[in-house]
Formats: structure tokens, C-alpha cells, sequence
């Protein structure tokens, strides 16, 4: 019992440490007090029900109790009984607790203040989890099932943090897992009474048996498997790692809980919330030779789920095996695109996100490393695990422009095109729909139907901007904003990818920030200048940029000649956006004209060629892999085939050759003996010994009994005596164990026998006694061949381990503990 | 081999002569003894192997028959001692007495000095007098008064007894027990010989027609021509992992002697003759195990406790021991797990 009440403390303590990387989320220590108490009342509670011999249930429902009173007193209602006893006020109280304790998490981004329901919240979850593990070690004596519920802590700062932690409140937790532990193992073989060594000295019970050894090599192989393993296997980055791993999410932008790879950023929520931010800071400065830049872009919603408009997870390779060049991909499709290469550089100055901002569409990179990958769709730079935080790089990129006349050329997009389900997908509403095809109606190509659409947002129709709205993207919000025709880029981008959708070809919504206080080339860009904009799929052509946002209300907001500014006066579509914001400069934006600097240029296909055959990769490895899989579960049945056919041959070589000597024997006449020499004995036993090896490989690979104490003669004669060999093969079998015998025993082996028939003729009576499943193994995984392989892995690793045994006890010997110790060898 | 030739053995027959010579004594012996063909080739290869045969069962199945059969097949001196507890070990060797014409002791030789001796109810005589055997079947010779006398080839003692627990009886010590080459138990005849029996042994008793059918010089060249049977390397390694295996077996106190070593192999080769082959088999060491080690090796109490007999096992020890050299060339072995788990790994030879 002592022991068991020991446990519970270590269980308790274990589960306090384990709570360690909560300090990361908390700004004071407050928390970690009230779970002390909350869990040390748990551990009080269980210590004294143990000590009643409570059953195992009872000791659960003290130690529920228990929180229950250390909540209600660390959180008062002011309705308790006594200021102690809980009552119905008190849980309503803990109920709005809760509640608010979900909102309050999504507003206030880490290290929190002190806020009671985060506090009520931690103190509950570590107190559950005490109990849970409190059960687990003592109750139920399972302290390794303990770690799942501690896990289960360490996932909120995981969760939480946006970008790397501290590892150092992890590892504490850890220490606290590993003393749980090794404290129920240390009661355990308290358990068996006291230990000795062989000659009879007291072991401690610190002291690690023989065994740990084999424990510690295990534990070496499992850290290095579960280590090597995701390194090894493609894709599987992207799971736990990248959730282990920095995210995006620039902070302070309210939703602390948003963070996470770059499929998991929400997207609209950042941008919305860096709009509305009173305060302007940098977030990017970026300097280019091109003298008229479109966005810098940096991400992509493409998915239309329940909510609207998200990311998908981006799939693509490391920037480091190059970038696809989209005029290598140029169809014949390049009349009237141009495209001009030009470079840039980029210096992040407050810009955290898995994505790094980059111009379309980036050719070569510098400065990346591996960690980034390139989605070739999506047309962005993303990491699973670093953040573009404090970055600098370079990039060359190829600016494409398109002629509205190309663009109109441009073919439908197949049906069965891949890219319709992906990207034309929406929500049936009937006023989107009714507005679609008012606007659509009797235009004949993709170009005029999203031109349609894109000149319908223009102040004509009533469209304003205006930021301090929703700027939600689901169905409602976007039949909300086409009736209030009030808002800002996000629900412009939106509504255009919603409508451009709705007609039927493919569109995304794209982020970046608009060019803007440009000084000589370099563009100081800050959280006023992040923008949504529409991106279109033109068959051949690839994605096509519209901005249906106003262009007076944005700053550097660009126009093109196929999708000019529907509020501008038709000679000049682009002086508007000049006057635009406060902090506008005035010959950033569209003050150039589109058709300045596009020369001759050859075509652009802007990822066309791409998209069709980088999007689904791993079908690819899929199948590598399958291929791999079945040559590797081959080979064991190859082997299998070679070596018999090695022996069948030895075999009826063995039979021709000696009846030619006997044929040359019996040519002289008188001689009535033929003496071989001895290497055709040697030989002759070879032979022989090859077609019993075969004969017994088949035995194993039909699951035949093969016994290491019986002789041939024996095993042949239980053979027929079983009727494994069914009558037909009794001769033939009998003939292998006599040739084997001989081979083995006698003076002279056996000198011409069938063996090549024999064998096979054993092979089709036992191969027509097996079983189906049986017989399939024989041919796909001969149990001989593994049989062999595994035995050979056992002899290396023994052997290994004898080598490592002797070696650490060379080792031993210098060991300055075992020179100063002297005490008497065993 | 160190095998000393008392005499000359002569030469070795062919194959053929020898298989009519030894099938010729075994047909003779089984006009009186019905169905039994196994017991009585046994007793045959241990004559060839120049070994000493224990006969062991209950009374009535046949033992002084077998002995006296076999005596009777062979045309050489034959002597027999009734073992009873008052017989003196001078009966058995042989005593000097003073001549009075001659003024000198002369040796009365006893009833060892023949070719075959057959020694009935071997276990009814006191100790000492059983220890009178040590000698000459080990040594083949007599040392009465100082006075050393040499016995003739073949030298072969019949021994039959009752098994140990029956009254009256002194069991065999250790070292006599040794010198025998094999022990073997008659067992009652099956239901069909049983029948032939009465059919032919119903009125009188075949034995006293009983001819012999060969001599002393044909049983020599018998001997010689087994000595000839070729033995493998790896069956010698199997004969000695075999006796290593009862030495190290945990059911066993004494395991079998080097003595046993040799007359297994012995035996083995005179097996192998009778069957026809000039080479041994380890199936002649299987076959061989019990009859021949089993009488020699004494079970721990705990074995003796649970009823195991030695020739149990000693059988066991057989089923369980791995051939020589098996492993490198086929490794497998998919017996199942044996039930009473003491692991099979102690039977297997301590070889690197
Ligand atoms: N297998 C057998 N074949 C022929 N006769 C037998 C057999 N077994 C026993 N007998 C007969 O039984 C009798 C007793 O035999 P005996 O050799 O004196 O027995 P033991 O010496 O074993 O006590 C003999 O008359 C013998 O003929
Ligand atoms: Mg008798």
C-alpha cells in the first residue's frame, strides 16, 4: 500500500510537470498555482479513498469531487454554499466560463493575460487529466497509457503557438512521464522482494538489471526508426511535422488559434484583420526591375467549402529541385501573350505566414531553402515547417500579359477537365445564379463571361468600398455584399471568384499586396497594401489576374488591358487609381500605361502546361512504390526459382555425366568396375547433396515437418508413410534419401539415379497434396528462402551483439569504476 | 581404433557369403524361437560385434531359449552357468588344485573358458560372484593365482535375468552392467506366433533337433568382415554427440561410458553388415541407442520419481538430437515445440 500511495504522488507531480508547456501560453504563473491545488486536492482525495480501500470506481468519483471543490473555490460564483459547496449557480457559472473561454481563445493571441476562463479552463483540463492519469498508474497500474492523456496537454501550446516553442517545458514534461514510469517499475520489482546478485550482494533497486541493455538497444532502434522513418517515407512531412512545426498567421492578427500549414491559414481572417489594424507597419520590402510590378502574391483560397472560400493544402516539390518555367510550357497558344523576365528581391520585415511572397510566376530562386516548396497550381512558395519570418531572398520571375483578343481565343474547358470540379465548384444560391446568367447571357466565350462579370462590380452598378464590413465568404455573406454592393477586396475577389465560378470557369482567389511607396525601385510594403484579387483559368493559357476591387480606393491597385478599370473614362483606363490612398505614390500603381513595355515578347502560358500533370503527384509515387513493393516480394520466390534451377541442372548433369563414365567404362573390354576418381566422387556426393537440399527446401516451402534429427532414410519413409508423396513419388523419394545416404555415409555415393526426375516428380505429388494457400505461398514467398534470410539476420545480429559485448567489456576493463571499486569478481 | 585381435580373425567374406552365413543362424534360431526376428538378428550383430548380450524380462518369454538357440547354431564350445545365490566365483573362472602325482597346482578352468557362455538368472548370484565376470568379458582372459589364461574368439557371454524388482535377485553392479554390449528384452510374442508356437512346440521341443549351421572359423570371418564396414566422420561425430547428449541429459545421473562409445559403433557395424550394407547409418545409431546405452546409464531421482525409464529416455535424447553438419546445408526445423518444454537446445551438441 505505501508504495501504491507513492505512486499516486509521482502520478500527480508527473502530471504537473507535464502541464509545463502551458507556461508558453500564459504571460504570469497564476495558472500554474491553481492547477497545484487543483491537482494536489486530486491527489489528496485519491491517497485518502486508497487508504479506506475505496474500489477503483469510488477512488474516481473522489478525486471528480475533488476538482469540483478546487474549481469552485479557485472560481467563485459568490452563490456557493458556505463559499465552499458547489450549486447549481456555480455550474452556470462554470458553463459561461467555458463558453467565453472558446471565444476568448480566438481573441487574444499568446502569451495571455490572466483571463479567468483560460484560467478555469487549464485548471479543469489539468485536473481531468490528473484524474485519468491518477486511474491509469495506480488503479489500473498502466502508467505507459498515462502519456496519452499528458500528451493531450502538450498538443494546446502545439496548437496554440504559431511559430516554434521553446522545447525546454516539453522536455520537463517528458522527465515527469519518464519519473511516472520508472516509479511504477521500481514498485514493481519491489513487489518481487528484494534483488541479489549471484553472489548474494543487495542490488538497489536503481540499479539496472541485465536486461536494461536489451531494453536500452531497443529503445536506440525505436528513436532512430521513428526518427529515420518520416525522413524516408515522401509526404509524410507533411502530417505530424508540419503540425509540430512553425506556421503562418502574422500575430496579433486576433485569431491566435488559426495558425498551421499552409493548407490550415485563414486566410481572409488575416487579411481583414491586418486591414482594419489602426496602426500601419511594414510587413514586406521588396526591390525589382520591373518598372510597372503587379501584385507580390503570396497565397491562394481555391477551395470552396461550408464556410467559403479557403486554401487547399499545397502539394509541389522543393524549390531546390528548380521551378517549372511557364515558357517551356508554351502550347501553341501564345499569340497575343507576352511575358518578360525580370527580378527581384524581397526583405521580410514583419510577415510570418508558411508562404513566402513572391511575384508570378517565379522562374529561380535564391536564398530558399529546401524547406519551401513550390506548388505549381497554386503558384506559391510554402513550407510545412518554416515561416517566412525575417527572410530574404531573391527570385526571377516571368511577368505575363495577355491580349484581350488571346484570351477570347481561348477554348472552353472540357468537361471532364480535372480543373472543373476543383475549381468551379459552388454553392447553388438562386440570386447568384439569376445574376450569372443575366450577365452572362450571349457572350460566347470564357473572356466576355468573366468580363461580364468583372465590369459588373463597378460604381455604375452601385459598387462602393468600404473595409469596416463582414467580410465573411460564404453563401450569405456573398448574396449580402452583391445586395449591398458595400465592401472591400476580400468580398470583391470573392464574389467574382463566386460569380466567375458560377459561369462555369475555373477561378481562385488570390493575396498579396499591391505595389506601393515605391522609392527608386524598392516598394515598402505594409499591412495596408494586402489585397484579394480574382484569378481566372483560361484553357492553354493558365491563370489570368482580375481586380474587381475599385481601383480609387486601393492603393497601387493595377489595371490591365483585359481587365481595365470599369469605372474609368474608356481613353484612359488607369488614371483613377493615382489618387488613391494617403500613402499612395503616385507613380506606382497604374500611372503606366499596360501597353508600355510588352514588346515582342513570346507567349506566356501562364502554368497551363503545368497544371494538368504537377497537381497529382503521388499517384506517381504510389505507384513507384507498388512496383517497388512487388519486385521486392519477388525476389524471395526468384531466389527460390534460381536455386532450384541451379540444382535440377546439377542433378541431371550428375545423371548424364556418370553414365558416360560408365559408357566409357564399359568400352574397354574386361573391365568390369569403373573406378572413379576422387573429384567425380566428390562430385557425385555434391550432386546428390544438391538434390536433397532441394528436396527438403520444397518440404519447408510446402510445410512438410523437416526434422534436424532424422536421417534420409527416415524422412523418406515418412514421407511415404504420410502419403505426402501419394503413392506416385514413394520410389523417387526413397531414391533421394538413398542417394543422400550414400552421398553422406557410405564409401562411394550413389552413381546414376533420376535425381533431376525424382526431384520433380516429389515436388508435383507434394505440390498436388497442399492446399491452395499453400501452394500459393510455395510460389510467391517459399517459407524456405525466408526461413534462410531470417536465420542469417539472427546469426548477424548475434554476432553483432557478441561483437558489442566483447567490445564494451575491453572497454570495461580501463574503466576507472572497476579499477577503483575492487570488489571480489564473480 | 584400437582393437586388440586375440587371434587371427582370418579374412572377410563377400558380401553374398556373408549374408548367407549370418541369414543361415538367424533361420536356425527361429525354428525355435517364433517370431522374434528383430531380438534375434540383435543378438546375432552383438556375436559379431564381439560383444556380451544381457537378456532381460519376465520369466517364461524365452530368454534361456534364445540363449541356448543361439549357442546351438554355432558349432563351438558352449558352456552354461545357472546363476544361483550359492554359486562361487571359482564355478565361473576356474580354480587351481594340487595335484598329488604331479606336486603342483593345476588349473581347473571354470565355465567362462568356451566360446559362448550362457549365464542364466545372471542377477539370482551374490555380487562377488557376478564381479568374476568383470574380467574376462572385458579383457577376455582369466587371472586365477597370479596365473593369467587367455579365452578363445569368439568369447560372447549370454547373460538372461529377470528384471530388478523381482524377488530374490541382486541387481547387476554398475561396471558389470557396463560390459555388456546390449541389453535387450525378449517381449511377448504377438498373438499369431504365439499360435505357431503351440503349433509346433506343442508336443516336443525343437531345440534338441537344433543343428548348427555354423563354426567357430565362419563366425571369425563374420567378425572380420564387420570390422571392414566403413564409418563416416560424421557418423563417429553422431555416435559421440549421441553419448555426449546422455552425459549432459538433466534426467540422467551417469550417462554412457566411452565403452559404449565404441561397442555402439560396433554394434552398429555388425547392424549394417547383416543388413547388407558396408557403410553405417545413423539410423544404426538410432536403432541402436536404447539396447545399447539404455542398461548403462542411471535416471536422477526426479526421473526415476516420475516414472521415466531409461530407455524412454534415452529414446527421447534420440528424437531430439540434430544430425552432424545438417545446419549449414538445411538449417530448418519445424518440428513442432515439444510439449514438456525443457528446450531442445541442451540436447544439441556443444560444437562451434
Ligand atoms: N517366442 C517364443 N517362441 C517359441 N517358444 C517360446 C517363445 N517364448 C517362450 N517360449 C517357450 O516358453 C518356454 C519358456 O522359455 P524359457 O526360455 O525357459 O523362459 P525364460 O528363460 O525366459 O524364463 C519355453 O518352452 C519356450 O519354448
Ligand atoms: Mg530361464
Amino acid at each position: 500500500m505505501r508504495g501504491r500511495r507513492h505512486l499516486g504522488f509521482v502520478a500527480a507531480a508527473a502530471t504537473l510537470l507535464a502541464a509545463a508547456p502551458m507556461s508558453t501560453i500564459y504571460d504570469r504563473w497564476t495558472w500554474l498555482v491553481q492547477c497545484a491545488v487543483v491537482v494536489g486536492l486530486i491527489a489528496g482525495a485519491a491517497t485518502l479513498t486508497r487508504w479506506w480501500r475505496a474500489p477503483v470506481w469510488a477512488q474516481g468519483l473522489s478525486m471528480v469531487a475533488a476538482l469540483l471543490l478546487g474549481l469552485t473555490w479557485i472560481f467563485p460564483s459568490g452563490q456557493e454554499l458556505v463559499s465552499l459547496l458547489p450549486t447549481p449557480g456555480t455550474l452556470t457559472h462554470f458553463g459561461s466560463l467555458l463558453a467565453s473561454s472558446g471565444e476568448d481563445m480566438r481573441s487574444y493571441g499568446v502569451p495571455v493575460q490572466d483571463l479567468d476562463s483560460l484560467l478555469f479552463i487549464t485548471a479543469l483540463g489539468v485536473g481531468g487529466v490528473a484524474i485519468v492519469v491518477d486511474l491509469l498508474t495506480v488503479g489500473m497500474r498502466r502508467p505507459a497509457l498515462a502519456g496519452l492523456p499528458m500528451l493531450a496537454i502538450y498538443s494546446v501550446p502545439v496548437a496554440v503557438h504559431v511559430d516554434s516553442v521553446s522545447a525546454v517545458p516539453f522536455v520537463i514534461g517528458a522527465v515527469g512521464f519518464l519519473w511516472l514510469l520508472a516509479a511504477d517499475n521500481v514498485d514493481r520489482v519491489r513487489h518481487f522482494g528484494r534483488r541479489f546478485t549471484g553472489d548474494g550482494r543487495d542490488v538497489d533497486v536503481w540499479e539496472p538489471s541485465p536486461l536494461a541493455a536489451a531494453g536500452r538497444r531497443l529503445a536506440v532502434i525505436g528513436v532512430a526508426v521513428a526518427v529515420l522513418l518520416p525522413l524516408a517515407v515522401p509526404g509524410m512531412t507533411s502530417g505530424l511535422l508540419s503540425q509540430l512545426g512553425t506556421g503562418g498567421g502574422g500575430e496579433g492578427n486576433g485569431r491566435p488559434g488559426q495558425g498551421g500549414s499552409p493548407g490550415r491559414v485563414n486566410l481572409f481572417a488575416q487579411l481583414s484583420g491586418e486591414l482594419n489594424r489602426s496602426e500601419q507597419r511594414d510587413m514586406v520590402k521588396v526591390t525589382t526591375n520591373d518598372p510597372d510590378p503587379f501584385y507580390l502574391r503570396f497565397a491562394v483560397a481555391d477551395d470552396f467549402g461550408r464556410t467559403g472560400f479557403g486554401p487547399r493544402s499545397p502539394e509541389g516539390a522543393p524549390v531546390t529541385q528548380g521551378l517549372p518555367d511557364p515558357r517551356d510550357m508554351s502550347r501553341e497558344q501564345n499569340a497575343g501573350i507576352t511575358r518578360t523576365q525580370y527580378q527581384a528581391e524581397v526583405e521580410i520585415v514583419d510577415f510570418a505566414m508558411p508562404f513566402l511572397p513572391v511575384y508570378t510566376a517565379p522562374v529561380s530562386t535564391r536564398n530558399v531553402d529546401g524547406n519551401w516548396r513550390y506548388d505549381p497550381t497554386m503558384q506559391v512558395l510554402y513550407s510545412e515547417r518554416a515561416s517566412s519570418r525575417n527572410k530574404k531572398y531573391s527570385f526571377e520571375f516571368v511577368r505575363s500579359e495577355y491580349t484581350p483578343a488571346a484570351l477570347a481565343a481561348a477554348p472552353q474547358l472540357a468537361p471532364e477537365h480535372a480543373f472543373r470540379k476543383l475549381y468551379t465548384t459552388v454553392e447553388p444560391v438562386r440570386e447568384v445564379e439569376e445574376l450569372v446568367g443575366r450577365l452572362t447571357t450571349g457572350k460566347r466565350n470564357d473572356y466576355d463571361r468573366v468580363r461580364a462579370i468583372y465590369d459588373h462590380f463597378s460604381r455604375k452598378n452601385g459598387f462602393s468600398y468600404a473595409l469596416n464590413t463582414e467580410g465573411g465568404t460564404s453563401g450569405q455573406d456573398i448574396v449580402n455584399f452583391l445586395t449591398n454592393k458595400v465592401g472591400f477586396c476580400q468580398q470583391y475577389a470573392a464574389a467574382m471568384t463566386w460569380l466567375v465560378r458560377e459561369a462555369g470557369v475555373p477561378a481562385r482567389v488570390a493575396f498579396g499586396f499591391t505595389s506601393a511607396n515605391r522609392s527608386s525601385n524598392t516598394y515598402t510594403l505594409t499591412n495596408n497594401n494586402l489585397h484579394a484579387w480574382t484569378e481566372v483559368y483560361f484553357t492553354g493559357i493558365g491563370w489570368v489576374p482580375f481586380d474587381p476591387t475599385p481601383a480609387a480606393s486601393i492603393t497601387g491597385s493595377w489595371r490591365s488591358e483585359w481587365a481595365p478599370d470599369p469605372d474609368a473614362p474608356e481613353q484612359s483606363p488607369t488614371a483613377p487609381s493615382a489618387s488613391a490612398g494617403p500613402t499612395a505614390d503616385p507613380s506606382a500603381g497604374a500611372e503606366s500605361p499596360d501597353g508600355a513595355e510588352r514588346p515582342l515578347d513570346e507567349a506566356f502560358d501562364g502554368g497551363a502546361g503545368i497544371a494538368p500533370d504537377s497537381g497529382p503527384r503521388w499517384p506517381l509515387w504510389v505507384v513507384a512504390v507498388a512496383v517497388l513493393l512487388v519486385l521486392l516480394l519477388t525476389v524471395p520466390a526468384l531466389r527460390r526459382v534460381l536455386l532450384r534451377r541451379r540444382r535440377q541442372v546439377r542433378a541431371a548433369a550428375a545423371a548424364s555425366t556418370l553414365a558416360s563414365v560408365t559408357a566409357d567404362g564399359d568400352v574397354p573390354p574386361g573391365v568390369a568396375r569403373v573406378v572413379l576418381s576422387d573429384s567425380e566422387l566428390a562430385r557425385a556426393r555434391a550432386d546428390a547433396h544438391a538434390a536433397w537440399d532441394e528436396l527438403v527446401d520444397t518440404l519447408v516451402d510446402f510445410r512438410v515437418r523437416v526434422d534436424p534429427a532424422e536421417t534420409p532414410r527416415a524422412t523418406a519413409d515418412r514421407l511415404v508413410r504420410e502419403g505426402l508423396t501419394a503413392g506416385t513419388a514413394d520410389e523417387a523419394v526413397r531414391l533421394l534419401g538413398h542417394a543422400e545416404e550414400r552421398a553422406r555415409y557410405a564409401r562411394e555415393p550413389l552413381r546414376h539415379g533420376p535425381l533431376a526426375d525424382a526431384l520433380r516428380s516429389v515436388r508435383r505429388a507434394l505440390s498436388a497434396g497442399a492446399d491452395r494457400r499453400t501452394r500459393l505461398v510455395a510460389a510467391t514467398l517459399p517459407p524456405s528462402v525466408l526461413y534462410r534470410w531470417r536465420l542469417a539476420a539472427m546469426d548477424l545480429s548475434a554476432g553483432f551483439v557478441g561483437f558489442t559485448g566483447r567490445f564494451r567489456d575491453r572497454l570495461l576493463r580501463w574503466s576507472p569504476r572497476r579499477v577503483l571499486a575492487n570488489r571480489p569478481s564473480r | 581404433m584400437t582393437q586388440q585381435t586375440w587371434d587371427e580373425l582370418g579374412g572377410t567374406l563377400p558380401s553374398d557369403q556373408f549374408r548367407a552365413a549370418s541369414d543361415a543362424i538367424v533361420a536356425n534360431i527361429e525354428e525355435v524361437i517364433e517370431g522374434k526376428t528383430a531380438t534375434v538378428r540383435l543378438a546375432l550383430a552383438v556375436l559379431l560385434a564381439e560383444g556380451h548380450l544381457l537378456i532381460e524380462d519376465v520369466p517364461g518369454v524365452g530368454k534361456t531359449k534364445l540363449a541356448k538357440a543361439l549357442a546351438r547354431s554355432i558349432d563351438c564350445s558352449v558352456r552354461r552357468i545357472q546363476f544361483t545365490p550359492d554359486l562361487l566365483p571359482s564355478d565361473v573362472t576356474g580354480v587351481s588344485v594340487y595335484n598329488q602325482e604331479t606336486h603342483d597346482f593345476e588349473f581347473k578352468p571354470g565355465a567362462v573358458f568356451a566360446n559362448l557362455v550362457v549365464g542364466d538368472e545372471i542377477n539370482r548370484a551374490s555380487p562377488k560372484t557376478q564381479s568374476a565376470l568383470l574380467e574376462c568379458m572385458e579383457e577376455r582372459q582369466v587371472t586365477v593365482d597370479g596365473v593369467t589364461y587367455e579365452l578363445q574368439t569368439p568369447f560372447m557371454v549370454i547373460a538372461t535375468q529377470n528384471p530388478i524388482e523381482m524377488e530374490g535377485t541382486y541387481p547387476l553392479p554398475e561396471a558389470q552392467r557396463d560390459r555388456f554390449t546390449a541389453r535387450i528384452a525378449m517381449g511377448y510374442p504377438d498373438p499369431g506366433a504365439e499360435l505357431a508356437m503351440l503349433d509346433v512346440h506343442g508336443g516336443r521341443d525343437p531345440i534338441h533337433e537344433l543343428r548348427p549351421v555354423s563354426d567357430a572359423a565362419t563366425v571369425r570371418k563374420l567378425i572380420a568382415t564387420v570390422r571392414d564396414v566403413h564409418v563416416a566422420d560424421a557418423v563417429k561425430q553422431y555416435a559421440v554427440d549421441l553419448v555426449t547428449a546422455t552425459r549432459e541429459s538433466p534426467d540422467l545421473r551417469l550417462g554412457a561410458s566411452p565403452r559404449a562409445t565404441l561397442q555402439l559403433l560396433r554394434t552398429a557395424r555388425a547392424v549394417a553388415a547383416l543388413e547388407g550394407r558396408d557403410y553405417v547409418l545413423p539410423d544404426d545409431l538410432q536403432a541402436l541407442a536404447v539396447p545399447v546405452l539404455a542398461h548403462r546409464v542411471i535416471p536422477t531421482a526426479d526421473a526415476q520419481l516420475a516414472r521415466r525409464t531409461t530407455d524412454a529416455i534415452v529414446s527421447e535424447l534420440v528424437h531430439r538430437l540434430a544430425l552432424p553438419h545438417e545446419r549449414q546445408r538445411s538449417p530448418y526445423d519445424t518440428r513442432p515445440p515439444s510439449g514438456d518444454g525443457t528446450g531442445r537446445s541442451q540436447y544439441e551438441p556443444r560444437r562451434r
